[in-house]
């Protein structure tokens, strides 16, 4: 299933704009969604998911316009979404929350709906869990109830806003290899501030700011930006400025800097091969964001 | 519709905080009216022991479950399960129909045990099993149209208002729509649009108050509002009832676009 966006605005009353033209397209298979906090990356999905009217523009998944009713039911069909901002009934256990949703979404047959729930439930590794009560879950486990929720119908498209906020490290990865597995015939958009997830599960992504696109390419399309500007430094002063301090590392004679910089950001700095996230950030930097378009 | 009927129905019964405050309520109210109860346990007529212990039943409880399903409808957006529910393909009426008559019944089970013992009771100790069938109807037609009434508020006001603000408004709304004299001052109270059902009670089940001397429904003289009160005849109970549904079932439509206000 395609996604293709474009021109896309949302206002929300009384603010700015939280869309602002947008064009993207997204092609089946696993796709990243980048960009700081309040760039639009919840609000392009609650449209994509069929919560959200938007101001202007054209939305078309696989063909169905998700503005109107008919294209947003359509859509909704082959939907999973995860939403960012999750909760649950404090008062089902996983499992009837998850038989509960399944209905919504129309799997009718109980007992389909029963052996797809204890399914995902062994997926999302809460079986054990399954039938207390959601009120006493910890915030990770309410997310993997979120996820089972969105797996649930076997959706053609896969919606999720920032799925590993929150999980360990174990059940990160877990489900990030899931998303890659599941991807195949799939489309699944992924939105998260993890940038390794992105660099791990996608071969595509965008990368959003103040509404509008920044980035739209390869992984290693926005690993290249930051060729040749990635540094190594090792001081015991001030931090080098001019850049931005990817991290600082206590090694012996004081801390060990990488910093993302046009220049090198000391006479005696080393260069480094960068990684996705650095390409990410010198995105971000003036002399990159001219050229970041460029194909 | 059906699926949300089955869990609204099933969250708001494990309600125990519900089960609680009714026990409570006809705790105190047992204790209060005693002698009241031993009267109606006295009461030769099946009909009129029934009919007073309706009255009685939509006098007081009806405070007690409209408070309780205030939270019902917003709830869905505070606890962030909304976008859950809105991304699937089922029909925003049919879930909003499923929610409202799944909690609106399981708010009603309290009600039908409370009633029905009262019921079993009575049969038990006046011999007279008929008294089963007038409460039968008693509840079907005075008892569940106000729990229909009240539940389809009790779900969309709190869309407009904060949950505990309407619940305040609503106690005084209660007592001042449904008891006070109409000669007091404006109110629906005795009218076509009272949910505690004047109409239906005295023109189904020939109820007149405690004393049986008592008018509930009709115009009243030097009173505001009387274009609400027509004669009162059985025609007009059911048109009572009739009015009362239509009055829940616009105040529910109203209910997407109000959520749709807030949330888009
Ligand atoms: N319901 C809302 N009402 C008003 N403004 C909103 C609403 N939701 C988001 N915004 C605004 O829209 C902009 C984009 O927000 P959005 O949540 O889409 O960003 P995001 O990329 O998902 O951010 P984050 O990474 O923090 O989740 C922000 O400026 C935010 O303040
Ligand atoms: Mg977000």
């Amino acid at each position: 299933m395609r996604i293709e966006i474009s021109g896309l605005v949302k206002t929300y009353k009384g603010k700015g704009r939280a869309l602002d033209g947008l064009d993207l397209l997204v092609p089946t298979g696993m796709f990243g969604l980048l960009g700081a906090n309040g760039a639009g990356k919840t609000t392009l999905m609650r449209i994509l998911a069929g919560l959200l009217r938007p101001t202007g523009g054209e939305v078309r998944i696989g063909g169905y316009d998700v503005t109107g009713r008919a294209g947003r039911q359509a859509v909704q069909r082959v939907l999973g979404y995860l939403p960012q901002d999750l909760g649950v009934y404090p008062d089902l256990s996983a499992r009837e929350f998850l038989d509960y949703v399944g209905l919504l979404k129309g799997i009718d047959d109980r007992a389909t709906r029963r052996r797809r729930v204890g399914e995902l439930l062994e997926v999302v590794a809460l079986t054990g869990d399954a039938d207390r009560r959601l009120r006493g879950y910890s915030g990770g486990m309410r997310r993997r109830v979120g996820i089972a929720q969105a797996l649930l119908a076997d959706p053609r498209l896969l919606i999720v806003d920032e799925p590993t906020a929150g999980l360990d490290p174990e059940e990160r990865i877990r489900f990030r290899t899931l998303l890659s597995q599941l991807a195949g015939e799939r489309t699944v958009l992924l939105s998260t501030h993890i940038v390794d997830d992105v660099a791990q599960t996608c071969r595509e992504l965008a990368v959003l700011a103040k509404g509008r696109l920044v980035f739209r390419g390869t992984v290693d399309d926005l690993t290249r930006r930051a060729d040749r500007r990635v540094w190594s430094v090792v001081t015991a002063g001030p931090a080098p400025t001019g850049g931005t301090v990817v991290s600082a590392l206590p090694v012996e004679g004081g801390l060990r800097y990488r910093v993302v910089a046009s220049v090198p950001p000391a006479p005696d700095a080393e260069p480094l091969a960068p990684t996705l996230e650095d390409g990410y950030l010198a995105l971000a930097q003036p002399g990159a964001a001219e050229d970041a378009m460029r194909p | 519709m059906t699926a949300a009927f089955v869990y609204e129905f099933r969250m708001q019964a494990r309600k125990r905080s519900m089960w609680i405050a009714n026990g409570v309520i006809v705790a105190l109210l047992g204790l209060l009216t005693a002698n009241l109860l031993t009267d109606a346990l006295d009461e030769p007529s099946a009909k009129v022991a029934m009919t007073s212990g309706a009255f009685l039943v939509n006098l007081i409880l009806p405070v007690v479950y409209g408070c309780f399903l205030a939270d019902r409808l917003v709830r869905d957006d505070k606890l962030g399960v909304a976008p859950i529910l809105d991304a699937t393909p089922a029909s925003t009426a049919g879930r909003l129909s499923g929610k409202y008559l799944g909690s609106c019944a399981a708010a009603a089970v309290p009600l039908a045990i409370i009633y029905f013992g009262f019921a079993v009771l009575y049969a038990a100790t006046a011999g007279h099993p008929v008294a089963l069938a007038w409460a039968a109807a008693l509840f079907a037609v005075v008892i569940l149209p106000a729990v229909l009434f009240v539940g389809a508020f009790a779900l969309v006001v709190p869309l407009l208002i904060p949950a505990p603000l309407f619940r305040v408004l609503f106690v005084g709304y209660w007592f001042w729509g449904n008891s006070i004299h109409p000669t007091l001052m404006p109110t629906l109270s005795q009218s076509l649009i009272s949910p505690i059902g004047p109409y239906p009670l005295q023109e189904l089940f020939g109820y007149g108050g405690p004393g049986g001397d008592v008018v509930l429904a009709g115009p009243v003289d030097d009173a505001t509002l009387n274009f609400l009160r027509p004669a009162a005849t059985a025609a007009t109970a059911w048109l009572s009832i009739g009015v009362l549904l239509a009055v829940a079932a616009l105040v529910l439509s109203a209910a997407p676009a109000l959520r749709a206000r807030t949330t888009r």
